[in-house]
């Protein structure tokens, strides 16, 4: 058994490698969006193996899926350009990224060494309890570290707001064959991914899951829809408050925690009691955030506020 | 049992690494795309193996995440990325040609 372990570990090891090279050293496009997205599914096996499976999912749902969709899509949209030549082919850059390479990997193995040994992890496990829920990841995501978590939703509204932002949502280009297969998959998959989501949430208080795999697995949902022909209906005045959904991870985040300061308690300190109900209610704030979140990116741009054939709402 | 499932696991990642080279080769995105699709369908069963030899429930999700999610990349490819590139490839043919009969 042990060999093969061995093996099985040192092939991942060497793939991941490779395709990490392809993907940024490979000429042509669509070769380094492959390979970084194989690149992602078999990073979820090397989590796997090293025993991570909260990161594990959220590598298959992010990495894997919804990356995966953005990047080809994005690739799609790309005017044709000269697609010849890696920006460092030449041999004499090499001579630059191999010492920058490798002092960045001794710095990071000095940093992994002097870790203190033991870790957090004794600390959570005995603070759990108190946490309100019984997976250790999910207690520190949106109990003992909320903070964190507050301002990485925080991050993806703004990623939202800058690429809104930057313009018109471009028209998408049709399929080359219109095929009816692709609405019928969209009627057929969505449910499932509805459904998946909120199993990933539900499991998160006891088990690897939570707002983020849940959140990613939906937002996906949202992009097949999109790609079947659906009309992302975020804006205009008639379809307005779906907008709101985008924020509302980030403002219940900032108003439990505004709130319980006002009753005399730290930041994000919850009442003994409700700490499973409140991170239950944040958890489905966040995760509806996040979907919502990953399909504004998609759109590339501010989708218009009105679409045709639609009434015009005042 | 055990001891199949685990020869079974290093049979399947040893078939994504030989399908590697298909990605490498090519010739056409769709080959690719399909390479990769490959890989989706053998990392969801290495990851169910992997979930009854380990005793880990939890694999079970991952691998249905990464079935459900399969789907979604190339459904884009089909939709988005695959059409551009066939009309961006013929049109680079086309453009060769007429450079030729110059």
């Amino acid at each position: 058994m042990g060999w093969l372990v061995l093996v099985f570990d040192g092939l991942l090891a060497a793939a991941l490698i490779w395709l990490a090279w392809q993907a940024t050293h490979t000429p042509g496009l669509f070769r380094s969006v492959i390979s970084f997205i194989i690149f992602g599914l078999l990073m979820a096996l090397a989590w796997v193996r090293l025993d991570a499976p909260d990161i594990a999912l959220a590598e298959a749902a992010i990495g894997a899926g919804a990356t995966g969709a953005l990047l080809l899509s994005a690739l799609g949209r790309l005017v044709a350009t000269h697609e010849e030549g890696a920006p460092w082919q030449e041999r004499r850059d090499l001579y630059f990224w191999i010492p920058a390479g490798g002092a960045l990997l001794g710095l990071l193995t000095l940093a992994a060494w002097m870790l203190p040994s033991p870790g957090l992890g004794e600390q959570v496990q005995d603070a759990l309890p108190e946490s309100g829920v019984q997976n250790p990841v999910t207690a520190v995501l949106l109990n003992f570290r909320a903070l964190d978590t507050l301002l990485e939703i925080g991050v993806l509204l703004l990623a939202a707001i800058a690429i809104w932002s930057l313009g018109r949502m471009p028209l998408p280009s049709a399929p080359a064959v219109r095929s009816p297969a692709l609405p019928a998959l969209g009627r057929l998959l969505f449910p499932m991914f509805v459904l998946v989501s909120a199993y990933l949430l539900w499991r998160g208080s006891h088990a690897p899951g939570g707002a983020f795999p849940a959140g990613a697995v939906m937002g996906a949902g949202g992009i097949l829809t999109i790609l079947a022909g659906a009309q992302p209906w975020l804006t205009g005045s008639v379809h307005g408050p779906w907008r709101m959904l985008l924020s509302l991870g980030f403002a219940a985040m900032l108003a439990l925690a505004l709130g319980v300061m006002a009753l005399g308690q730290p930041f994000f300190a919850y009442p003994p009691g409700l700490a499973g109900l409140i991170v239950l209610a944040l958890e489905l704030a966040a995760g509806l955030s996040i979907a919502m979140s990953l399909v504004a990116l998609y759109l590339a741009g501010q989708p218009p506020d009105h679409w045709e054939g639609e009434a015009r709402g005042e | 049992m055990t001891e199949v499932f685990a020869v079974l696991v290093l049979l399947l990642l040893l078939n994504i690494v030989v399908g590697l080279a298909r990605v490498l080769r090519g010739p056409s995105a769709a080959d690719r795309m399909l390479a990769s699709e490959m890989f989706s369908t053998s990392a969801v069963a290495i990851l169910l193996l992997l979930a009854f030899i380990l005793d880990s429930p939890p694999l079970l999700d991952v691998a249905l995440v990464l079935a459900l999610l399969a789907a979604l990349a190339v459904v884009t490819f089909v939709g988005r990325a695959w059409s551009d590139l066939q009309s961006r490839q013929s049109e680079s043919a086309r453009g060769m040609e007429s450079r030729e009969s110059d």
